[in-house]
């Protein structure tokens, strides 16, 4: 009995401690894991000791796309975050839910708390990848990556290649030599985000009707009847049978393992993917993508934005997002932006960010975080900065259903890519009857 | 048998209630909730929902890849039923001989019925892995062994990965059902014939139907709903959507895709497979098989 007692007597002391923390707690939900997870709970750990009033909670959920199913269950349930962390593909879905009052966009946001951050603090490319039709930012940039180029200088150093390729034809010119010393010439971890979003954002090159989804909503992807869309494919299958590009499998680790441990000389990956390689693999450098000069002109295009953004959910007191308001202020400063960008090689997404970096020469320092930069803010595109498609992540399977099939020789390129059409064609008409 | 009567009416649906209650939330309001999911149109969280009609069921059936994971799940169920249950038999009708240790044979072969399948899939992930994988290099030198892209080798692995842990089961049942066979028709039977094999077939195995019968439903069933795990650490249904099971694609396609309609309208399609697939054996296949 006595045991009993006891134990209920520390029971309650643990409810009334628990309630004599009177801090307004803000729920973070994330789907980052590993390093880049512990980078999070470390930005909220400062939040958290620079202020009093409020607590925020990071709690992570797996993977992106677990994030966001996570997200949208706790939002049927009633029971969602204050602020949750949704990938590049779901930016679509997540836009569309502003008139549907789940999510409240970064500028009805600002004026009503009085965020201190303008949405023109952004960088540009990512401000309008988040934004709805009106150019309103509705998410608020977070980790922001775009697919870049590997390269173990070691590898090309021993085969005599003086210059990392700046274009596709570049690399089929060393390719052959690279394969004969015995390394994987090429590697690459996502088909549908580098070798299909990306391209057509690399070239300049619309990839939906509807002007990417940002003037109408999509009907129908621009797959097969892109001549240069169908001509890198056919190169790349190409490769594949010489050799020069190595496919294994869609585990986006699979593809990066063998350039890690040194056995292959490019791999095209994600801006936060050096973090792992760093004191791993000796002699590395990150460049922008390659892209096929014939296509372009000699022109360079930049990329889409990856990553994430930070989304603000509905639901809860005004008290709770006048802290969120902070929380999203203390993370636009430039000291925040500056921190985010150095540990994890995600872009600086502030232009304070930027120019803090530029003052105390961090790119010197540290010449890895420079490419994302570069790409990202190369100018010239007459196609918008994004895509808005619903149903991506389904289609982004489709595409991975298609190129396994056309690399082993099952179907043709041109059937592959009128597959994909298909499939997303479909898929982006089942989306539209939902909005 | 000694009759119980209950003095109270009530008393009975009092005991009643917990499980019935469990059953309520667990079983029949995902089921209801899934015929809503099927029959409407909605987005991610649940708005603009408004009623489809068959549109779920025609959007199912004019997606190619629904039909290939159909065809993957028929042939998987088949080739993992056959795999382990006669790997299973063999296994117990050899322990059921053996004199010496037999609990420790035992007990080895029925620990790997303790692993989770998501377990089971990483570790056939090493064994397949091809900088370290065991079975990668071994069959890569027999065939050149390209699990990536060779269909026929994504489906040797994840025939592998989803057998290994259901011959444990299978082994216990037929163990179990050795047993249970009265020493008497064995000793009997060893009067009338020499030979090993033909008892076997002839006076055993038709004495294990009940239990073979049992363990065939158990194996489908397996095949078909919990090699999800194994599935999703392992090929992820690659190359194409060769290896995706009828459950995998509805998890990807309702959780991933975030596409409620079609993952419902998946579930209740499966639900009918299995319906169709269990009046099947109960009518034509248990008719054949006596009890006792």
């Amino acid at each position: 009995m006595k045991k009993l007692i006891s134990i209920f007597v520390l029971l309650v002391s643990f409810a009334f401690t628990s309630n004599s923390y009177s801090k307004t707690e803000i729920h973070w939900w994330y789907g980052n894991s590993g390093f880049l997870g512990d980078v999070i709970i470390e930005i909220a750990n400062r939040f958290n000791e620079s202020q009093d009033e409020y607590m925020v909670i990071p709690t992570g959920k797996g993977s992106y796309e677990d994030n966001m199913a996570a997200t949208i269950a706790a939002f049927r349930a009633g029971d969602q975050p204050h602020y949750s962390q949704v990938y590049d593909a779901g930016a679509a879905i997540m836009v569309a839910q502003v008139k549907n009052g789940v999510v409240i966009g970064f500028e009805e946001m600002a004026e009503k708390y009085g965020i201190d951050v303008d949405a023109d603090n952004y960088i540009p490319g990512i401000k309008n990848f988040y934004a709805d039709g009106d150019g309103k930012m509705i998410g608020v940039p977070f980790n922001s990556s775009t697919c870049l180029m590997y390269a173990n200088m070691d590898i090309l150093n021993e085969v005599g290649i003086e210059e990392v390729p700046k274009t596709y034809e570049e690399f089929e010119g060393m390719a052959q030599k690279i394969l004969d010393a015995g390394y994987i010439p090429l590697l690459q971890s996502h088909s549908p985000w580098i070798w299909t979003e990306n391209f057509f954002s690399r070239h300049n090159l619309l990839m939906t009707d509807g002007n990417n989804g940002y003037d109408a909503v999509p009907t129908k992807t621009l797959f097969a009847e892109t001549e240069a869309f169908v001509y890198h494919w056919t190169k790349v299958k190409e490769w594949y049978e010489k050799g020069w590009y190595g496919y294994k499998g869609r585990a986006w680790g699979d593809n990066q393992a063998p350039f890690t441990n040194g056995e292959a000389a490019f791999w095209f990956g994600s801006a936060a993917s050096f973090g792992g390689m760093k004191g791993v693999l000796p002699n590395f450098t990150t460049n922008p993508i390659p892209y096929w000069d014939s296509v372009t002109g000699g022109k360079e295009y930049p990329t889409f934005i990856g990553g994430a953004a930070n989304w603000i959910l509905n639901g809860h007191t005004e008290e709770e997002y006048k802290g969120l308001a902070k929380f999203i202020e203390f993370m636009g400063s430039p000291e925040m932006d500056l921190y985010y960008h150095n540990m994890t090689g995600y872009a600086a997404v502030t232009k304070g960010g930027i120019e803090l970096a530029e003052t105390i020469n961090f790119y010197r320092a540290s010449p890895y975080h420079k490419a994302v930069g570069d790409q990202l803010g190369l100018e010239g595109s007459t196609i918008p900065g994004g895509y808005r498609a619903g149903n991506w992540p389904q289609i982004r399977e489709v595409i991975y259903e298609n190129v396994e099939p056309m690399l082993n020789g099952d179907i043709t390129v041109e059937k592959a890519l009128s597959n994909m059409d298909k499939g997303a064609e479909k898929l982006l008409k089942q989306f539209a009857k939902t909005l | 048998m000694k009759k119980v009567q209950f003095k109270s009416y009530y008393s009975q649906y009092f005991f009643l209630a917990p499980q019935l209650l469990i059953l309520l939330i667990f079983l029949y309001w995902p089921i209801i909730q899934t015929f809503k999911d099927a029959f409407t149109m909605q987005d991610a969280f649940g708005f603009g929902s408004q009623f489809a009609g068959f549109d779920n069921f025609l959007f199912i059936f004019s997606d190619p890849s629904y039909y290939t994971a159909f065809k993957f799940t028929i042939i998987y169920s088949f080739v993992i039923t056959l795999i382990t249950g006669s790997i299973g038999l063999l296994l117990a009708v050899q322990a059921n001989k053996v004199m010496h240790g037999k609990s420790a044979y035992k007990t080895l072969l029925i620990w790997p019925y303790a692993i989770a399948p998501a377990v089971v899939g990483v570790m056939a992930n090493y064994f397949f892995s091809e900088r370290y994988g065991l079975l990668h290099h071994l069959f890569n030198n027999l065939w050149g062994f390209n699990w990536y892209e060779n269909v026929f080798d994504a489906y040797i692995y994840v025939i592998i990965a989803g057998s290994w842990k259901q011959i444990s089961a299978n082994f216990i049942f037929f163990l179990a059902g050795l047993q249970a066979i009265q020493k008497t028709v064995i000793e009997a039977s060893i009067i009338d014939c020499k030979s090993n094999i033909r008892r076997f077939w002839t006076i055993t195995f038709p004495l294990l139907m009940p239990t073979t019968f049992f363990l065939i439903i158990i194996n489908i069933t397996y095949a078909f709903f919990d090699t999800f795990g194994i599935i999703d650490t392992t090929t992820i249904g690659a190359p194409g959507s060769e290896t995706k099971t009828l459950v995998y694609k509805a998890y990807i396609d309702g959780f991933k895709g975030l596409d409620l309609g079609s993952a419902g309208a998946q579930s209740i399609m499966m639900m009918i497979i299995v319906l169709v697939i269990t009046i099947f054996q109960f009518r034509y296949i248990e008719g054949k098989i006596h009890y006792n």
